[in-house]
């Protein structure tokens, strides 16, 4: 029985070329989109994985109460936590800080010394909490010496090559003698750690002068593993008052977050992590398939006056309905495997370009069995959803209606309903990518504040001020040097902030709030081309400015202070005087609004040196390079384009947003070819009333209309359903923006525009096919 | 064998009501071979497609062998009908996608015969039918005499009691009709039981007995000498 199903189908197939392929290829392109995103979603929801005992980790986070109501929640935790409370509570095992290296540090060994900035300095817990497997050297606890660095495999090759790096001396800033431990194998590509050395943590204190005991300030990762079977929202309960029982008026609480959840959720509550992309694709995909399936059965079920032939027959010689459900269940099954098969060459095929638009290493996961399962699953939802309404309508055909020639109750509604919503979804993908297109648009292009374009920064390893003065002076002498300043910080990645400020008016501890802290040099202002509404900005001209403050529009709001400029301002323990207010410019994407900003001049912490310069880059920066390696020449010159960063605030966004357009546009696809079903099948019945109109005069004009009007109808249905629909989703969406586009009409009407061309081009294709036809074949057909 | 009292059947539409069978009280003994004659819309058909369970009767009765069928479920429609009735129509009706071969075994699936059983019974109807060496050829590339040949060993693969022919020439030229109806002929020879529509009077003369209707009504019913 089954190799007669197969042969029916197959010869089907065969028989009727273009309908097998256009229902091969809508079913094949969704299966392809779903198996893309699939293989995505695993990969995101797959991050960290790969330690053992996951669950048992946890990240130790604050939860910052102010007093306007925000809670603004943080990683960073101060020094002395996870010592204290691995000490405190004894389901907690194992407890570890973990800061990036600030900035860059030059390696040296033997002889060659390397700028790199992809250093963590640990505690030894480090290795017990998490699974990075040490390959060679110390393997139970490379942090036994305090001079010991560990090397991941691929920066023990850049420094050793081939030699054993396994007790070779590397020194630090030219300064710090350390020797190799231990060899780890490079973070895999899915992991939240990424680093190329370890450091213990000692070496944090010998690099920068930070009081290691103080519960206020916060600046490290906090990361521990507990006990197996310990309740994390016990522990977290315990933990939430921890630092308030050391600092008496903290507004910080504790919370602990699964370490698992580490690269999707964000923790703040008013941002969304990457898990919203997740189910975003996730519902895409869902969509995608069901409109591929719903074209399946439009063209299945459009085929059905040729199938009808073989269902009274089927019956007549002995056949019962359910046999033959199952017998177009089995069909539409073997039409999804056939999908499948064509599916997975195409993802083969589009993989490496999927996975640069995503950015991540994504491979088929054959040897999966979790995925495999989900995608046998998929293959046989889509399978029965797609074959199931073709089943059953074309089961119930009684064989006398088909012997007797009588047309059945017409399914026609049903194959419009589903065209309506297929159309209504794929409308609906197409306004919602040309909206977020727009709002990325909007947010690369829009006035930031200051003029990021031609700004080029240089981090500095250590010792600035010995260099920076010198440099400065030389820097400015290039023609095309237009400004040179020093900041601790660029626009692209401000992280200072504080809350202990005072100004006059200030209601005592009510009135906290967050200020970002920035430390800039002379001519900061006028390096990056911001605006001074009030004051002036730091200048040379007025002495040292060193205990002056200038703060932006945001900031001036806050104080809630009409004449603010000479007004002393207090930042802990530094007092001093408001001398400008800048006008708000934007450091961090543009989809969170301005934060206060209070900015000092402190060269100690200077860390970054601005150049503004001419158009002309290449000759400038040879300049720059020829001033740097004379001034500078034991540092290797390196430097990034500011606006190259700002852009990088939006590469999430702008990759997603691409995946979305790509994945919109095959929708789309999907969608015609159901639209061509239903045209074709309606063409076919209606093909005997046409050939008598044509018999009796009619030219195929009034046909024509007759048809167009019909379909009109149902597509701008399924626009006005799109409308309402995306308009209120992507109103939703563009909430969480702080500065977003007002949704214009134009991308509704350009919806209805190509919706209708495409419905013209279907309905006028039909019409010639059947113009051509002289109406005796038609009618004697019929 | 089968047995209709007052058998009426209407067609409605939403305005229109058709009486295409009035009363038709019909006995058909086993081994008889019946020509059901009349014009065209007489309602022969119709009581060709009553007979054969294609069709309700609105009102009166149909037995079967016996039994009483004309409120029968589909289900027993289907199993009676795979078992006793075979069914051979004008337009051929196989299955395009099927061989030959695979036309006429297509019954034997359904009453869930074994492989080689099938294989056998196919082939011997084959040869029967004369068509045997066509087995893997498909409907299209057969001749219409080929093709009714086809139908007609797919109608008697199940043994059946009953054979159920709507114009089994219909469609076909002189020569293939005749063949086909020496076909018809032996089968009823041997026992089949054969109820036949027809407009030919010679397809009519290879009968026991003719039937005809005229407006749902049975005018006349004629013995044929040959009994």
């Amino acid at each position: 029985m089954l190799k007669i199903l197969l042969n029916t189908v197959l010869r089907s197939l065969y028989r009727q070329k273009a309908y097998s392929l256009m229902n091969i290829l809508g079913l094949a392109t969704g299966v392809t989109c779903t198996l893309l995103i699939l293989i995505w979603v695993e990969y995101e929801t797959g991050f960290d994985k790969f330690h053992e005992d996951i669950d048992q980790v946890y990240s130790v986070y604050e939860n910052q109460n102010y007093a306007d109501g925000d809670v603004f929640s943080v990683y960073s935790t101060p020094a002395p936590l996870a010592e204290s409370i691995k000490r405190t509570f004894p389901e907690i095992k194992y407890s570890t800080r973990m800061v990036t290296t600030w900035g860059q540090l030059i390696l040296s060994a033997d002889g060659k010394s390397f700028v790199e900035d992809g250093g963590k300095i640990v505690d030894a817990d480090f290795f017990q909490i998490f699974t990075f497997p040490i390959v060679e050297g110390e393997k139970e606890n490379p942090f036994k010496e305090e001079n010991s660095i560990v090397l991941t495999e691929k920066l023990a090759q850049k420094l050793f090559g081939e030699l054993d790096p396994i007790g070779r001396k590397i020194e630090i800033n030219s300064k710090f003698d350390y020797v190799v431990s231990a060899v780890i194998q490079n973070p895999p590509a899915n992991s939240s750690i990424t680093f190329d050395f370890i450091l213990p943590f000692q070496f944090f204190g010998k690099l920068w002068s930070y009081d290691l005991n103080d519960w206020e300030a916060n600046t490290f990762h906090t990361f521990i593993k507990v006990e197996e079977g310990v309740d994390s929202d016990d522990l977290a309960a315990q933990l939430q008052t921890y630092i308030k029982d050391r600092i008496k008026n903290s507004n910080v609480d504790l919370d602990l977050q699964a370490f698992v959840k580490y690269h999707l959720y964000a923790i703040n509550t008013n941002k969304v992590g990457s898990i919203w992309y997740v189910r975003v694709f996730l519902l895409v995909a869902v969509l995608i398939l069901l409109i591929a399936c719903f074209n399946y059965m439009n063209l299945a079920t459009a085929r059905s006056e040729r199938r009808a032939k073989e269902v009274a027959i089927r019956k007549v010689v002995g056949a019962q309905r359910k046999g033959l459900i199952g017998l177009f269940l089995g069909e539409s099954i073997f039409f999804t495997l056939i999908s499948l098969g064509i599916a997975v060459v195409l993802v083969e095929l589009l993989l490496p370009v999927f996975s640069d638009l995503t950015d991540r290493d994504l491979s088929l996961g054959i040897n999966n069995i979790k995925f495999l399962f989900s995608v046998s699953g998929i293959v046989l939802l889509t399978g029965i959803v797609s074959g199931s309404y073709p089943a059953l309508f074309l089961s119930s055909f009684l064989p006398i209606h088909v012997i007797k020639g009588i047309s059945r109750k017409d399914s026609a509604l049903l194959r419009k309903v589903l065209v309506v919503i297929q159309f209504s979804m794929s409308i609906s993908l197409f306004i919602c990518s040309g909206i977020i297109y727009q709002q990325l648009k909007f947010l690369r292009e829009s006035d930031v504040g200051y003029n990021k374009s031609d700004l080029i920064y240089i981090e500095m390893a250590d010792d600035f001020n010995s260099i920076y003065p010198k440099l400065k002076n030389e820097l400015t002498k290039i023609q095309g040097v237009y400004w040179v300043t020093a900041a601790n910080q660029m626009p692209v990645n401000f992280t200072n902030s504080t809350w202990d400020v005072d100004w006059p008016g200030k209601i005592k501890d009510s009135e906290d709030i967050l200020f970002q802290l920035s430390f800039v040099d002379y001519d900061f202002i006028e390096t990056f081309e911001m605006d001074v509404i009030q004051g002036r900005g730091f200048s040379k001209l007025h002495g040292g400015d060193s205990l002056k403050f200038i703060i932006n529009e945001s900031a001036a709001e806050k104080m809630n202070m009409v004449h603010i400029i000479g007004e002393p301002l207090q930042i802990w323990d530094y007092s001093g005087e408001v001398i400008g207010i800048v006008k708000d410019f934007n450091f961090n994407s543009l989809q969170v609004g301005v934060e206060p900003l209070i900015m000092m001049r402190n060269p100690a912490a200077f860390k970054y040196i601005a150049i503004r310069i001419g158009e002309d880059v290449e000759p400038i920066l040879n300049k720059i390079r020829t001033v740097w390696d004379s001034t500078v020449p034991d540092i290797p010159f390196t430097y990034r384009f500011l606006e190259e960063d700002f852009k990088y605030f939006y590469t999430a966004e702008s990759r997603m947003s691409k995946i979305f357009i790509s994945f919109t546009i095959i929708a789309f696809i999907i969608s015609y070819l159901g639209l061509f079903g239903l045209v074709s099948f309606v063409t076919e019945r209606k093909s005997r009333e046409m050939a008598l109109r044509k018999v009796f005069g009619a030219n195929m004009d009034t046909v024509f209309q007759l048809l167009l009007k019909e379909f009109f109808k149902w597509v701008m249905l399924s626009n006005f359903i799109a409308w309402v629909l995306s308009f209120f989703v992507m109103e939703w969406w563009l909430k969480g923006f702080a500065y977003r586009i007002d949704i214009g009409i134009g991308i509704f009407i350009l919806s209805g525009f190509v919706s209708l061309l495409i419905t013209f081009l279907t309905v006028y294709q039909q019409i010639w096919k059947l113009a051509l036809k002289t109406p005796v074949r038609v009618l004697k057909y019929e | 064998m089968i047995n209709t009292k007052n058998l009426i059947k209407v067609f409605r539409t939403d305005e229109v009501e058709t009486t295409a069978l009035n009363n038709v009280n019909l006995e058909i003994n086993k081994g008889e071979f019946v020509a059901i004659m009349g014009p065209s819309g007489c309602g022969k058909s119709t009581l060709l497609n009553i007979i054969g369970l294609l069709d309700n009767p609105s009102e009166g009765e149909l037995h079967f062998n016996g039994y009483q069928v004309e409120n029968y479920t589909e289900r027993q429609r289907t199993n009676l009908r795979k078992e006793n009735i075979g069914f051979v129509f004008q337009s051929f009706n196989l299955i395009d996608e099927l061989t030959v071969f695979e036309n006429v075994e297509l019954p034997l699936l359904y009453m869930k015969v074994s492989g080689a059983e099938r294989k056998r019974r196919v082939n011997e109807a084959l040869e029967r039918m004369n068509i045997a060496h066509r087995a893997k050829h498909f409907p299209q590339q057969l001749s219409g005499g080929q093709q009714q040949r086809v139908a007609i060993a797919r109608a008697v693969i199940s043994n059946p009691k009953l054979i159920l022919a709507d114009e089994p020439t219909g469609n076909l030229d002189s020569a293939n009709g005749e063949e086909v109806m020496n076909l018809l002929t032996q089968l009823n020879e041997e026992g089949t039981t054969i109820i036949m529509v027809t407009h030919s009077p010679s397809d009519a003369d290879r009968s026991h007995r003719i039937i005809q209707l005229f407006d749902g009504h049975i005018v006349t019913e004629n013995m044929r000498q040959k009994l």
